[in-house]
């Protein structure tokens, strides 16, 4: 259950009823946010923008995004993104493995990870080793996106937490569905 | 362009109205057959603070409102209501709304100051029947009504009356204009509203159905933020209605009056403005 009302379609403030299909549905941070139109208006352009389609591709986006959200401890973004990661082309056992320890990563997707976990846990002091790796494989606009996506993530995480914003019905419908 | 010319053009094109209308409060000490906001004494009160309404004043002349709309709940059940509309009327002309049942002698004698401002006191009157008009309203409603208007008039005060519904056939309205006229209200200041399938009303089986396309902007601040017409912010099952919120924030005026001319922009041509539901 989550801490605050999700608003139904019906009851959709002015402002936030562009961002409600037309059978009435939205996720349910869409209508958590639906609670202050003025900020969803601002925030859903900026997360969707931000964790959306960009330069970057798609599937290290994701890697980032469950990443980051594991760390963090948030159910409705981990959930959530193991099944955008699965769509982004993440197996099963990578998504699991971004949720634990890593082990079978090529070196690049060891780079963003290990680039994730220093953005979430010391952004103040990111070790060498790992700025240099990260250099490596990464372009510098590549690393400030992702740098973004994993602090916008980190934004969400918190929010979604605190008010134990809740999984949505065809997001836990294919969690629990067999592989 | 800045929020105030944009303002400007939408009134002088009639797109949205000129005046702000500011909810003081949710309680009544009526419940009222078809009142949008479930009013009654007990609710939850939702006061919009005195000192905020004045800057909402101030506020909302900088930005071009030409008058102002007070209503609630019943504002006269806050104490300080008299010296806030004076307050308000200084800053641009009013009309406040009221079950015109609290207006004792000493809170005529403080009302007495808004006789030299540009103050209309809007009355609700349902029928010339004190039957049918105590039956929408209160018990005795239609005795304290006849008498606090001749009160206010003879204060030169300007008294509106407004009559809510569409359940007068034209002789009952005849005789309830021949009432009003002896009351000391000239034709001209009386109004019939219709009744919005909102609120109390949706329970009762009231009123018409409509959303924002039919309901002219008027931009309304309440304590819970700021919505698209005095006819939004209704409360239904105790819960308040967000399905025509513009914004949680009110101030700066400016902010909600800049989300409301960008909605009333977005209305797409055709947009049905028939029932072209207006508060007063």
């Amino acid at each position: 259950m989550s801490r605050v009302e999700l608003i139904e379609a019906e009851q959709a403030p002015l402002l936030a009823k562009p961002y409600y299909a037309a059978d009435g549905s939205a996720s349910p941070l869409t209508r958590v946010l639906a609670q202050v139109p003025e900020l969803l208006e601002a925030t859903l352009p900026f997360v969707n923008r931000v964790l959306g389609e960009t330069a970057v591709d798609e599937r290290t986006k994701e890697i980032v995004i469950l990443r980051v959200s594991a760390l963090n401890g948030c159910r409705y973004c981990t959930d959530t993104h193991t099944v955008a990661a699965w769509d982004a082309g993440l197996s099963r056992d990578e998504t699991a493995a971004l949720c634990g320890t890593p082990a079978e990563l090529d070196e690049r997707d060891r780079a963003v990870v290990e680039w994730s976990d220093a953005v979430k846990a010391t952004p103040d002091a990111i070790p060498e080793d790992v700025v240099a790796r990260a250099r490596e494989h990464l372009s510098e606009p590549e690393l400030v996106e992702l740098t973004l996506v994993a602090a916008a993530t980190a934004m969400l995480n918190h929010f979604c937490t605190a008010l134990e914003v809740p999984v949505s019905e065809p997001t836990r419908a294919r969690l629990e569905a067999p592989a | 362009m800045s929020t105030a010319a944009e303002l400007q053009e939408a009134i002088e094109a009639g797109t949205v109205s000129d005046r702000l209308w500011l909810y003081t409060n949710y309680h009544c000490n009526l419940r009222c057959v078809y009142c949008l906001t479930e009013s009654a004494p007990g609710v939850e009160r939702r006061v919009f603070d005195a000192d905020q309404m004045v800057r909402a004043a101030d506020e909302g002349k900088e930005l071009g409102y030409r008058s102002l709309g007070v209503t609630g709940g019943e504002p006269f059940l806050m104490p300080y209501m008299p010296e806030v509309l004076a307050q308000l009327a200084e800053r641009l002309p009013l009309v406040v709304m009221s079950n015109a049942t609290l207006f004792t002698d000493k809170v005529l004698k403080r009302m007495a100051p808004l006789a030299d401002l540009p103050v209309m006191v809007q009355i609700s009157l349902d029928s010339a029947e004190p039957d049918v008009n105590d039956e929408f309203r209160a018990p005795h409603n239609f005795e304290k009504v006849v008498t606090a208007i001749p009160r206010l008039v003879e204060m030169g005060i300007t008294v509106r009356v407004a009559t809510t519904g569409d359940h007068n056939t034209p002789a009952q309205l005849d005789r309830l204009c021949e009432l009003h006229l002896s009351l000391g209200v000239p034709e001209e200041n009386h109004i019939v509203r219709g009744i919005v399938h909102r609120g109390r009303a949706k329970d009762t089986g009231m009123g018409a159905v409509a959303d924002h396309r039919q309901i002219h902007p008027e931009l309304t601040l309440t304590a819970d933020g700021a919505f698209w017409s005095p006819f939004a912010p209704t409360v239904n099952g105790g819960r308040l209605d967000t399905d025509l919120l513009v914004t949680r924030q009110r101030f700066p005026v400016e902010e909600p009056t800049r989300s409301m001319l960008a909605l009333a922009g977005a209305n797409p041509d055709g947009t049905d403005p028939s029932l072209n539901l207006r508060c007063g």
